[in-house]
Order: C-alpha cells, then sequence, then structure tokens
C-alpha cells in the first residue's frame, strides 16, 4: 500500500483553506449581529484584580443605572500597555468587535490612525451634560486625547510625572525637602549629598536618583520637556530626537551616571523596592507606586520635577473611546461618560490602607485624595500640576508608538552604558525614529 | 588511592554545580515568607527571623483566584502530557520500527515543526482557534499542545537503542505491531517516557504565551497569567508576594518531577535491559 | 511474520509487495498526523501565507509579493541580530551538551540514592520555574550597581561589572542564564540515555581491566551517540530560539548586542504590527534551521552508533 501522502496533501490545502480567508481578516458577515437590543462589548487591559473588579464595578453600575442594557466584558491580559494593544487587535482580527475599548493615551494616536475609533466631538457638543463635565476635567487631559481635532474620549483617569523622595534619607542628610521650582543645579547638589557609601567597602551603594530604564513617560520625557524639547514634532509628524534641547536632557541624565550619583539604570518594578530600603533616595513616576509603597512604607512625598530652561507637566492618561464599528455609539457614549461620573471615578481616589493608583480626570474627585487623607502629603499636586503649570501637548506618541519607544529605549541603552556618545546616539535614533514617526 | 581522588573530585564538582544552580531558588522562599520587600534587595543580604511571614501567601488567594488557575493549569498539563505521551510513543515507534514509504520525508517534517517559533505563528493558530469556536476555552491551551515533533524525536532515538532481539522474540511467538508496542517497548522505554513527561508537563505548566493570546476571562486563565497579574501594571506588585505565588507554582511540578524520577529509577531495575 | 494484521479491504488496493507495513504505520501515525495537520501545519502555511502579504491585525492585508523577502535582505539589523543569535546559541549549546554530559556521567557514579535524587532535584530545579522567577532572581543578582554577585566581586577586590548594560557582557549574561535554565533537561535526557546501556557491556570492560576513560570513550559515547546527537539538535534548535531571557533581562540590548532572531522578530510583528515582515523573518529562519539541522543529520552518520 502506497503511504497517503496524496491524502495528507489534501487535507493540508483543505486545513489551508480554513485559515486563509480569516488570515484576510475583515470578512465578519458571519456577525449574526444581536444589535437592536441595547447591548455593549468593553475590551479592557486586566493588568491585576484591581482592573477586573474595577471594571466589573463600573458595567454592574452601568447596567443598573441603565435598565435595560446588558454589558459584556472581555478581559485582555497583557504584560503591558503594548502586549494589551497586540492582543486586542488579534481578538479584532478573527472578528470581534467590542464597542467600547480601553487606552491610554499613547494609544491614541494608534486607533486614530488605524480609523479604529468614532470620535467624540459630535456628543461633545449636542450633550447637554458633557459641558459641565468637561468644565471639570483639565484642558490638558482633553488636549492629550485630541487627534487632528477629534476628540478621542474623554479621560477616566490619568498620571502625571513626579519626583518621589524618600523623607527619612532627607532628615538624615540635612536636607531640606525640595520646593515646587527646584531647578536642575538644585537637582543635581542634592542627588549628590544623598549619594553614599553606607556599608563602608569604598564604593556607594546609596543613589541620588534613579529613572526607569524600560519607559520613556517615567524616563527621560520629564527631563526632555523641562530642557524644552519634545521626542516629535507638534503634529506628531517627524522624530525631533536630534535637537539641541533632546540633547541636553539626556547629556544631564548621562553625566549623572557618570558622577556616580544615579547607578545603572534599572527597570521600574527595582527601582520601587530599592526606593523603600533606601537604596535609591529620588525617582520619577505617576501615582501608581503609591499603590505598591501603602501601606508599610509612609516616608514619602511627592514634588514637581525641576525645572530646566523651562517647567512642563508631563503626564499620560487612559479612557474608552468608542470604536468604529460599534453596533450602539449612543449607549457607547452613554458608557464612556459613565466612566468619568463621580460615582466610578472616587474609586480611583482609594483611602490610606489602600490608596487608588491613578488620578481621577475630574477636578472635584481629585481634590478629595488630600482630603480623605491618602498619602503622600503633597497629593494636591497631582491635580495642580495639570491645571497650573504648562504641559507636554501633544504627547510625543506617534501611531506606531511601541515601535518608536522602543527605538528610542534602544538607543539610551549605549548612550547610558558610555559605549555611544550622547550626540552619536541621538544622530542615530533620529535617523532610525524617521522612518517609524510619519504620517 | 587515585580512586578516592576521583570520587572526592566528583563530589566537588558536583556539590559546586548543584549549589550554583538551586541556590539562587532560596531567595525565592525567602521572599516568599518576607514580611518586608525592602529587605529581599538588602546588601549585605540581611536575614531577620522576626521578619518571616506566612502572610504572603495569603496575598496571592486574596489578588487572584489562584486555586481556579490551579486546576486549570494542572488540566492543561495533565492533558497535554498524557496526550502527547501517546501520539508520541506511537509516532516514535513506527519511525523507529517500521518500514513504509515517505518514512524519512515524514521524519524531516517532525524536525521540521520544531523550528518555526511559535511567537510568530500564534497569529494564524489564533484564527484556527477562533474558526474552531475554541478561543477562551481550556481546549485552545490544550490542542496546540499535543503534537510534538520534540517527543517523537526524543523518544524515537530511544527505540532506537532498545536491541532489536526483544522484539524479534515476540513476533516469533506471533505479536501483531501493537502488541510489540504495547507489551515490549513500552515497559522497557520508562525513563524516556517519564523524561517526556517531565519535560512536557513543565513546559506547559510555565507556558504563558498561549494563555495571554487564547484566553479572556480570568476564570480560564492559569498560573503564569496569575503570575503576571500579580504583578500588575507597571509592575507595581509586591515582590513578597510574587515570590509566594511562584513557590507555590513550583510545588506540584516537584511532585511530579518526584514521582517520575522514583519511576526511572525503578524501572531500570526491574527491565529486561541486563538480561 | 506480520501477514495477518492486514485486513483484506486493504489488500485489494495495494499490491502486495509494496505494502510492507503501511497500514500499520498509518495506525501508529495517525494521533499525531490529525494533530500536527490541524495545529501545526495550518498555522505554519498561515504565517506562509502571510508573508507575501502587508497585514497590520487590524486593515486589510494586501498583496506585496515578495516585498517582505526583498526588505529582509536590506535590513542591517537582521543581519546584526542573527550574529547575536548564532554567538549565543552555539555557547549555550556546548555548554549544555558538554557540561550536561559531564555532570550526567557524574552523576551516574556509585552514590546513595537519596543523594544522587538531591543532585538530579538541583539540577532541573531552574527548568520547573517559569520566566517571571527567572527574571526577579537574576535581575536582582546581576544589577550592576546595587545586584548581589558585583557585592561579592566588591568584597574580593573587584570592580563592578556592568552585566546587563554592557555590549560585551550582556550577551554573556543571558548565555549563563539560559545555560543555567535548560542544563537540567540535558542532564536528565543524558541520564535516561545512560541508563538504557546494558549493564552487561560495562561489566565485561571492566573485567577486561579497561579504565574508565577507556570505558567511555569505548562504550559509553558509542552507546550514547543517539542521545548525544539528539541533544544536538534540539539544544541547537532551542538556543538559537531563545526568547524570554533577553527579553526579561537586557531587552535585547544593549542596542541588539543581546537581541535574538525571535525577539526580533516578535518585536516586528507585536510592537510594529507587521505581520507580514514578522512572517517572513520567520519562514526564512525556519529554513536557517532546517539547513543546520540537515547538515547535523549528515554529519551524525560518522560518529552516531545505532544498535
Amino acid at each position: 500500500m502506497n503511504f497517503p501522502i496524496r491524502k495528507i496533501a489534501l487535507a493540508c490545502a483543505a486545513a489551508v483553506l480554513t485559515v486563509v480567508p480569516t488570515a484576510a481578516c475583515s470578512d465578519n458577515k458571519s456577525d449574526a449581529s444581536s444589535s437592536g437590543d441595547k447591548s455593549l462589548e468593553i475590551a479592557y487591559w486586566n493588568y491585576g484584580p484591581a482592573a477586573e473588579t474595577g471594571n466589573k464595578a463600573t458595567a454592574d453600575a452601568f447596567m443598573a443605572a441603565n435598565p435595560g442594557t446588558k454589558v459584556t466584558l472581555t478581559p485582555v491580559t497583557g504584560e503591558n500597555w503594548g502586549t494589551y494593544y497586540a492582543n486586542v487587535a488579534t481578538l479584532i482580527a478573527s472578528g470581534k468587535h467590542p464597542d467600547l475599548m480601553l487606552i491610554s493615551g499613547e494609544g491614541a494616536q494608534f486607533v486614530h490612525a488605524n480609523n479604529l475609533v468614532l470620535p467624540v466631538n459630535k456628543y461633545l457638543d449636542k450633550d447637554a451634560d458633557a459641558k459641565a463635565l468637561t468644565g471639570d476635567i483639565a484642558k490638558g487631559l482633553i488636549d492629550g486625547f485630541t487627534v487632528k481635532g477629534d476628540v478621542v474620549t474623554l479621560t477616566n483617569a490619568w498620571n502625571d510625572m513626579v519626583v518621589y523622595y524618600n523623607t527619612a534619607l532627607f532628615k538624615k542628610a540635612g536636607i531640606d525637602p525640595p520646593k515646587a521650582d527646584w531647578t536642575w543645579a538644585d537637582f543635581e547638589a542634592t542627588a549628590k549629598k544623598l549619594t553614599k557609601d553606607t556599608n563602608g567597602d569604598g564604593k556607594n551603594d546609596q543613589y541620588g536618583f534613579t529613572w526607569a530604564s524600560n519607559e520613556i513617560f517615567p524616563g527621560i520625557m520629564p527631563w526632555v520637556a523641562n530642557a524644552g524639547g519634545n521626542l516629535t514634532s507638534d503634529d506628531v509628524c517627524s522624530a525631533t530626537a536630534d535637537t539641541p534641547q533632546v540633547n541636553k536632557a539626556v547629556s544631564f541624565l548621562e553625566n549623572l551616571i557618570k558622577e556616580g550619583v544615579s547607578p545603572a539604570p534599572m527597570p521600574m518594578s527595582d527601582v520601587f523596592t530599592r526606593f523603600q530600603n533606601g537604596q535609591i533616595a529620588m525617582f520619577g513616576a505617576g501615582r501608581w507606586p503609591i499603590a505598591t509603597l501603602l501601606p508599610k512604607f509612609k516616608d514619602f512625598d511627592i514634588q514637581l520635577y525641576p525645572k530646566g530652561d523651562t517647567y512642563k507637566t508631563v503626564f499620560g492618561g487612559s479612557g474608552y473611546p468608542i470604536l468604529k464599528s460599534s453596533k450602539n455609539p449612543d449607549l457607547a457614549w452613554e458608557y464612556q461618560k459613565f466612566t468619568v461620573s463621580e460615582e466610578i471615578e472616587k474609586q480611583y481616589v482609594g483611602t490610606p490602607d489602600k490608596p487608588g493608583d491613578s488620578i481621577p480626570s475630574r477636578r472635584s474627585i481629585s481634590q478629595t485624595i488630600s482630603k480623605v487623607g491618602v498619602p503622600p502629603a503633597n497629593s494636591d499636586l497631582f491635580y495642580n500640576s495639570i491645571d497650573n503649570y504648562p504641559t507636554l501637548v501633544p504627547y510625543p506618541a506617534p501611531a506606531k508608538y511601541s515601535a518608536f519607544e522602543s527605538t528610542v529605549l534602544r538607543h539610551l541603552q549605549l548612550i547610558f552604558a558610555g559605549e555611544k556618545s550622547v550626540s552619536d546616539g541621538l544622530k542615530d535614533m533620529q535617523a532610525e525614529l524617521s522612518t517609524i514617526v510619519t504620517c | 588511592m587515585s580512586r578516592i581522588l576521583a570520587r572526592i573530585a566528583t563530589f566537588a564538582i558536583l556539590v559546586v554545580a548543584a549549589l550554583a544552580i538551586a541556590a539562587p531558588f532560596l531567595w525565592i522562599f525567602r521572599g516568599a515568607f518576607s514580611a518586608s520587600d525592602a529587605e529581599l534587595y538588602k546588601l549585605p543580604p540581611t536575614f531577620s527571623p522576626g521578619n518571616l511571614t506566612a502572610g504572603n501567601f495569603g496575598k496571592v488567594t486574596d489578588q487572584v483566584p489562584y486555586f481556579r488557575f490551579f486546576v486549570n493549569s494542572l488540566i492543561v498539563s495533565t492533558t497535554i502530557t498524557a496526550a502527547q505521551i501517546i501520539t508520541c510513543a506511537t509516532a516514535a515507534y513506527a519511525f523507529a520500527r517500521l518500514k513504509f514509504r515517505g518514512k524519512n520525508v515524514l521524519f524531516a517534517v517532525v524536525i521540521g515543526s520544531l523550528m518555526i517559533p511559535i511567537q510568530v505563528t500564534i497569529v494564524p493558530l489564533f484564527l484556527v482557534m477562533s474558526k474552531l469556536e475554541l478561543t477562551n476555552t481550556l481546549w485552545a491551551l490544550i490542542l496546540p499542545g499535543i503534537f510534538s515533533g520534540f517527543g517523537i524525536f526524543l523518544l524515537r532515538q530511544h527505540f532506537l537503542a532498545l536491541p532489536a532481539e526483544l522484539e524479534e522474540a515476540a513476533r516469533i511467538d506471533g505479536a501483531g505491531h501493537l502488541r510489540t508496542f504495547v507489551r515490549v517497548i513500552l515497559p522497557l522505554s520508562g525513563p524516556s517516557i517519564a523524561t517526556l513527561g517531565i519535560l512536557c508537563f513543565t513546559y506547559w505548566w510555565n507556558d504563558l504565551l498561549l494563555p495571554l493570546v487564547m484566553i479572556s476571562d480570568t476564570d480560564r486563565q492559569t498560573l503564569p497569567v496569575g503570575l503576571v497579574l500579580l504583578a500588575g501594571r507597571f509592575s507595581t506588585g509586591s515582590l513578597g508576594t510574587i515570590a509566594a505565588g511562584i513557590a507555590m507554582a513550583i510545588v506540584p511540578v516537584l511532585i511530579v518531577f518526584i514521582a517520575a524520577q522514583r519511576y526511572i529509577v525503578q524501572s531500570i531495575a526491574s527491565s529486561g535491559l541486563k538480561l | 511474520m506480520t501477514e495477518e494484521v492486514v485486513p483484506p479491504a486493504v489488500r485489494r488496493g495495494a499490491p502486495p509487495k509494496k505494502r510492507k507495513d503501511g497500514l500499520a504505520a498509518l495506525g501508529f501515525l495517525s494521533p499525531a498526523i490529525v494533530t500536527f495537520l490541524v495545529f501545526v501545519l495550518a498555522p505554519t502555511l498561515g504565517v506562509l501565507y502571510l508573508s507575501f502579504y502587508d497585514w497590520n491585525l487590524l486593515s486589510d492585508g494586501t498583496f506585496v509579493g515578495l516585498d517582505n523577502f526583498d526588505r529582509l535582505v536590506h535590513d542591517d539589523r537582521l543581519l546584526h541580530v542573527y550574529g547575536s543569535t548564532a554567538y549565543m546559541a552555539l555557547v549555550i549549546l556546548a555548554v549544555n551538551v558538554v557540561a550536561g554530559l559531564l555532570l550526567a556521567v557524574l552523576l551516574e557514579t556509585r552514590m546513595s540514592r537519596w543523594l544522587r535524587g538531591f543532585f538530579r532535584l538541583s539540577f532541573l530545579f531552574p527548568f520547573v520555574v517559569s520566566a517571571s522567577a527567572v527574571a526577579l532572581i537574576w535581575r536582582f543578582l546581576l544589577n550592576k550597581d546595587l545586584g548581589l554577585v558585583n557585592y561579592v566581586l566588591g568584597l574580593a577586590g573587584l570592580d563592578r561589572i556592568d552585566w546587563l548594560g554592557s555590549s560585551a557582557w550582556a550577551p554573556v549574561s543571558v548565555i549563563v542564564v539560559n545555560s543555567w535554565k535548560t542544563i537540567g533537561f540535558s542532564i536528565l535526557v543524558y541520564i535516561a540515555g545512560l541508563q538504557a546501556i546494558p549493564a552487561v557491556l560495562k561489566e565485561a570492560a571492566i573485567v577486561d581491566g579497561a579504565n574508565a576513560w577507556t570505558r567511555f570513550w569505548r562504550i559509553t559515547f558509542p552507546m550514547l551517540s543517539p542521545t548525544i546527537f539528539f541533544l544536538v539538535v534540539i539544544n541547537t534548535i532551542n538556543s538559537f530560539q531563545i526568547f524570554a531571557e533577553p527579553r526579561v533581562l537586557t531587552q535585547g540590548g544593549p542596542g541588539d548586542a543581546s537581541r535574538t532572531i525571535v525577539e526580533y522578530l516578535y518585536d516586528r510583528a507585536f510592537g510594529d504590527f507587521d505581520l507580514g515582515y514578522a512572517s517572513a523573518i520567520g519562514i526564512t529562519f525556519m529554513l536557517v534551521l532546517i539547513v543546520l539541522t540537515a547538515i547535523q543529520f549528515r554529519l551524525s552518520r560518522r560518529w552516531t552508533f545505532y544498535e
């Protein structure tokens, strides 16, 4: 008997035929739509227990407030925003079409450029409640999610980059807490005083400052912004990585490493723990470390990043844009509005024992953080920084954000390892970014 | 005299290697019982017995449905392991002992299947699963694991090394292929099947890529995803809690290993290999 | 001898002369074939198909012919990444095959069962934990200014080494961590192979007065050669496909110093959403591995001994 190679070939062909039409994607004729009814499907990033309980609570409250609606949640797991987007894209490729999906500020250009999103401008114009809502949301947060005049979504929660400092180490070194108008020179002097050899082996083991090596927002962006620069042009259509401003910011950080004031850069998760055990005196991040530090570790406070040639608040946010494929856009808008309602945003405030991990987008709610007594003492700074100071808008977040960020980080690695000069490194970075940042 | 020296050298090498390889885990177990994350990164390493706690384990089960994940992981890993042993052993027998057309081509295809990284086939695989309407079910994690070019290759090598005389004796007694396989080959293959079992079980126990992509409902996730959830957004999760989660995930694999290892030892003692 | 297993129905279709074990083979292979077709071959053909398309998951794909393959040729980074992958993979391969054999042989010397179990368990330990544990442990050990390894080196008066951040050391760290994780696997496979060697052969050699060294080369090595060959092939394939270690330890850096092909194509697929290009990289990478393996199979005829 012949071995049935031909049969196998046939079976292969059949198997391919089942794959190929879907691979080419987008024929979702089989969407036996259950529209007409009032149902919504929402994709969100399931980054941990807080995300799931939060989104469930929101969905349940929405259904309770709007009888007859049905909200289905699709949690999408991912190690970071990047894998979350990749997994949502895979879902969409397989023919799934959520009505809303959670995005971060870095994702605004991405969903807009891929023509996925239904801008909310028309709802903002005609919805009677909208005025009151947007009046209570800082302008920067709206601008941050505006792409070419289209408001991609209202922001429900956000984070601005601030400097965390260990108050006990400051006291021990006899240094006054930093003021909001401190300069780069003040900062460097402070960091130097906080750099020490505590165990007497002749090498430093306590460092003044470090930044996250694996993300640019809590990493280099505040420094770039305060040097008066940005990594992209204002229309986010071209890269500006080799400008004197960026060079100044990167040189400043590189110099901190050279002088031994900063350790070799490490990923953010390592920074948190090393901040708590006193190996790192200052680092930069949004509000999210608070959930890690509290309730055990309370010896910290926050301050604005020091001023360089200018000061600009660097921030990021999240929201639930309505997708174009939604069959119930009006209901989806109601849901988006609901995510910024007082009832929902209250949960981002938290309590001193169980603090929230981001800042509510509504000013009135955000101001309750310090009233409830959630540390740090300077918590009012979070919202003031976006209300009272200029902001870095637009985000340097082109449509291909993941590629953009990983390219920037890759070149920074070489610069901070001392293997490339700042200007050569930035020149190479710029050359590569120019093919990624386009319109 | 030189024999004693050789034995000392043997043990010295083994002890150093074992320490170098296993010591890093003491840190994980220490972390799992540590009341303070800050202490874990201290230099020189400090250790205060007063700072020990079992509380981290409670935090793991508070934060994620750990036992649900555990059961899912167990179902996925055991099913794949059992299915893989069957598909690989039968296929390996065919490749090692049967004569048929296209054998070499087919074997080349088996080896070739190892060479395409899952990271690139994952999207088409997801589309296949979605066509079969199996995404977001445990089947989406089990089915892709059943075929293993590695397992076929491993068992084929071991079958080839078995003395052919044993089978010939069985054949003369009138046994067909199936009986030879079940009665002669399998009993002699304990060590290699146990090896495949251990390797397969641990691999799928730790697999993160498939569940991240295939599964969305938390109730159907597996342990490695649980660890990602414990790490949280921007890795803000507590080190002690993550270490406790890791420690709890290691234990079942160790049990499988210890059970299988006993089997390796016994099967040699009782096999007909010594003639 | 096997005549009786063939049902008459089959005889009709094919001339009995060519039959051999075809039907039995089909029976034995069918479970593997079915799962292979649906869950391995179909997705792989899907990748091949995608390599001719420009597709970002979200919009309709466009057919671009061989454009993706043309880009491969002009991708300077890809060439560099092939280089760093090969460097790390070959060292890992050597460590696994040579050090793994040494440790396995030492493990099979006479010792108490309890001790043997303890050693085996120690060696396999890293293999049983997930990548997140690996990251957690080694980032603490290898951190340049605040890590344990450099602290210990410092006690010996040595300078701090930038294990994870410098082009010279980052690939070494990946090699160390990956070898640490995989060597238990090689040892385990070696042990299974060693135990399949009939003790009677060794005893005969001892009676003949051969010393340990001669016994290893005359008996153990040839009898073990199928296992060694298996490990060479499998470790080549596995070490060329490393993904997790560079990702969690060095992010492939600095620059591309510790980047691997799989990590590179993953970034193209899920960072850039450039599925077509990632597929083209995947297909060509598969071809490279196939050629490598074919060479190994060819060479093995000279040194692999089957009974």
